[in-house]
C-alpha cells in the first residue's frame, strides 16, 4: 500500500520546510504532475519518497521507516543472508566468475576471486526480483505471503516473472521468510545497497565464499531458466509475428 | 432502435474498410482488406431501407436476401481461415478448410437455397433481420434464417477455444483484446443459430445479438492490424542475452 498523501506532506514538511513543492520536484526529478497527481488521489508512491530523500541526501531506509506501514523497518536492519546476497549477483556476472576460476586454457585465472575480475554489475539485475524470493523460499513462501497479504499466488507469480514486487509485498516477503527487510527493497530497486547498509564487497565476499560445486550449479540453474524465458519470449514473438502477417 | 443498429454496424464496416484502405493499396495483407470489404457490403445489405433499394434493381424478388446469405458465408470462411493460420490453430484451420468444413459449407449452401426457392418470392426476408412473414411461409422462414445461420455459427464455434487461448496467453495486450473482441463476435454468432428459432417476441433480442456479432468480428480485425501498425512489447524483456548492463 502506498503512503498516505496526509502522513507525506508532514513528512515532506518537517525534513524540507523552506523548499516549494517546485523546489524538491526539481532537486528529486519527479515530474510535477505525478506528485500534484499522488498527492490528489492521497497515495504516494514509495519511489517518490526514496527520490525526494536521496535529493535531500538523507537516509531512504530510515524515512520510509517513519511511516506506520513501514514501521518494522526502524532500527539497524538485519544483514542479508549469504544467499540473498548471491541473489542479486547478474547472471552473466556468475558466469564470469565460473569461467574465472577455470584454467587458463579456458580463459580463467585458476583462482577465486582474482582482482583480474572484472567487478560486480550493480543490484538489482534483469531477474532479481524471482532469484531474491527463491534464494529465500523454502518451498512453502508463496503460500504464507499469499496467506499473510491476501494476494492471489498467480498474481504474485506474474509480479516476480515481470521482475517486479511492490514495496509492501516485498517487505511481506522477507516477514514470511524470517529474513531481513533490505534485501527486497534493493531486489527491487527501490534502494541501493549501499542504502540498505550492505558493505561494498559484500556481495564479491559471498561469491567468492561459495564453492566450485556451489556456483556451478547456480549459474546452471540461472542459465536454465534464462534458457526458459528466452524461448518462451521467442515464442512467443513467433506467435505475434504470425497473428500480425497473417491478420495485421 | 433497429434502424440505428443497422446504420452504426454499416458505419463502423466502412470506417474499418476505409482505414484499412491505404494499407491494402501498399499491398499488404489484401486478404484482410477483401474481408472488411465482403463485410461493408453485408452490412449495406443488412441496411432495410438499402437492401429495399438493391432488392428493387434486381426485380424485387427478394433474390438479394440469398445473396447476403451467400456473401456472408464467404466472409465467414475467410476470416476463419485467416484467423486460424494467424493463431497457428491447424485443428481449427482443418475443421474449416478440411472435409468437415467443406460439408458444412456445401450442406448450409444448399439448404438456404433449397428453402428459399421452396418459399417462393412471398416471404419478406431482408438482411438480418426477420420482418413479419407471410402465412404459411413462417415455419420455413425461420428454418432459412436459421440455415444461413448455420454455418457462421459452425465456424464461429470452431474459433473459439484458439481465441479463448490466445486472450489467456501473454502476447501483447492489443492483441489479446482484439482477440477478445472476436471472441465476443463468435460468441454471439454461435447465438444466433438458436436464435433463429426464438418467437416473433424476442426479435429486439436477435438483433442485438446479429450485430453484436458482426461489430465483434470487425473491431477485433480493425484491433488486431492496429496493435501491429505500434507493437509494442510485453513481458520481462530486460532479461535477454544482449541487453546492455546500465
Amino acid at each position: 500500500m502506498p503512503l498516505p498523501a496526509k502522513a507525506f506532506q508532514l513528512w515532506l514538511h518537517g525534513v524540507a520546510p523552506n523548499e516549494s513543492t517546485a523546489d524538491i520536484c526539481r532537486i528529486s526529478g519527479i515530474k510535477r504532475t505525478t506528485l500534484a497527481q499522488q498527492l490528489v488521489r492521497g497515495k504516494v508512491a514509495e519511489t517518490t519518497l526514496v527520490s525526494i530523500s536521496r535529493a535531500l541526501k538523507r537516509s531512504p531506509l530510515d524515512d520510509l521507516a517513519s511511516f506506520d506501514s513501514y514501521a518494522e523497518l526502524v532500527g539497524p536492519p538485519q544483514p542479508p543472508t549469504k544467499a540473498e546476497l548471491v541473489s542479486q549477483i547478474a547472471t552473466m556476472d556468475l558466469l564470469r566468475a565460473v569461467i574465472s576460476r577455470s584454467s587458463p586454457a579456458y580463459g580463467g585465472f585458476g583462482d577465486e576471486g582474482s582482482s583480474l575480475t572484472p567487478a560486480l554489475g550493480p543490484a538489482p539485475h534483469a531477474t532479481s526480483v524471482r532469484n531474491w524470493v527463491d534464494s529465500i523460499d523454502d518451498g512453502e513462501l508463496r503460500h504464507r505471503v499469499s496467506a499473510a497479504t491476501g494476494i492471489a499466488p498467480q498474481n504474485y507469480s506474474a509480479q516476480l516473472t515481470a521482475n517486479r514486487l511492490s514495496p509492501e509485498l516485498a517487505v511481506a516477503t522477507a516477514r514470511a521468510a524470517g529474513v531481513g527487510f533490505t534485501g527486497g527493497l534493493v531486489a527491487t530497486g527501490l534502494i541501493t545497497e549501499a542504502e540498505a547498509g550492505w558493505p561494498a564487497q559484500a556481495r564479491q565476499a559471498a561469491l567468492d565464499g561459495l564453492s566450485d560445486g556451489d556456483l556451478t550449479a547456480l549459474a546452471g540453474e540461472r542459465l536454465q531458466s534464462l534458457g526458459k524465458t528466452l524461448r518462451r519470449q521467442e515464442q512467443e514473438h513467433e506467435q505475434t509475428k504470425k497473428i500480425w502477417e497473417n491478420l495485421g | 432502435m433497429m434502424a440505428t443498429l443497422e446504420w452504426v454496424t454499416l458505419a463502423v464496416c466502412s470506417a474499418a474498410f476505409l482505414l484499412r484502405a491505404p494499407d491494402a493499396v501498399r499491398g499488404r495483407n489484401r486478404t484482410v482488406f477483401g474481408i472488411l470489404f465482403l463485410g461493408t457490403l453485408c452490412s449495406v445489405l443488412a441496411v432495410s431501407e438499402l437492401y429495399e433499394a438493391v432488392d428493387g434493381v434486381l426485380g424485387g424478388r427478394k433474390l438479394t436476401s440469398l445473396i447476403l446469405r451467400y456473401l456472408v458465408f464467404a466472409t465467414v470462411l475467410l476470416v476463419g481461415l485467416r484467423l486460424m493460420r494467424g493463431l497457428a490453430a491447424a485443428r481449427a484451420h482443418a475443421l474449416i478448410a478440411g472435409g468437415i468444413g467443406r460439408w458444412a459449407l456445401g450442406l448450409s449452401c444448399l439448404a438456404v437455397t433449397v428453402t428459399f426457392f421452396l418459399m417462393g418470392t412471398y416471404s419478406s426476408q431482408d438482411g438480418l433481420q426477420v420482418l413479419a412473414g407471410g402465412e404459411p411461409n413462417a415455419a420455413l422462414e425461420s428454418y432459412f434464417t436459421a440455415a444461413g445461420r448455420a454455418y457462421p455459427a459452425y465456424v464461429s464455434l470452431v474459433l473459439v477455444p484458439p481465441l479463448l487461448a490466445t486472450v489467456r496467453s501473454r502476447l501483447p495486450r492489443l492483441v489479446r483484446a482484439g482477440a477478445l473482441l472476436v471472441l465476443f463476435g463468435a460468441f454471439f454468432a454461435v447465438l444466433t443459430f438458436p436464435a433463429s428459432f426464438a418467437p416473433d417476441s424476442w426479435a429486439g433480442a436477435q438483433h442485438v445479438i446479429n450485430y453484436s456479432a458482426a461489430l465483434g468480428y470487425v473491431v477485433g480485425l480493425v484491433l488486431f492490424w492496429f496493435s501491429g501498425l505500434i507493437s509494442n512489447e510485453s513481458g520481462n524483456r530486460n532479461a535477454t542475452l544482449r541487453k546492455d548492463r546500465n
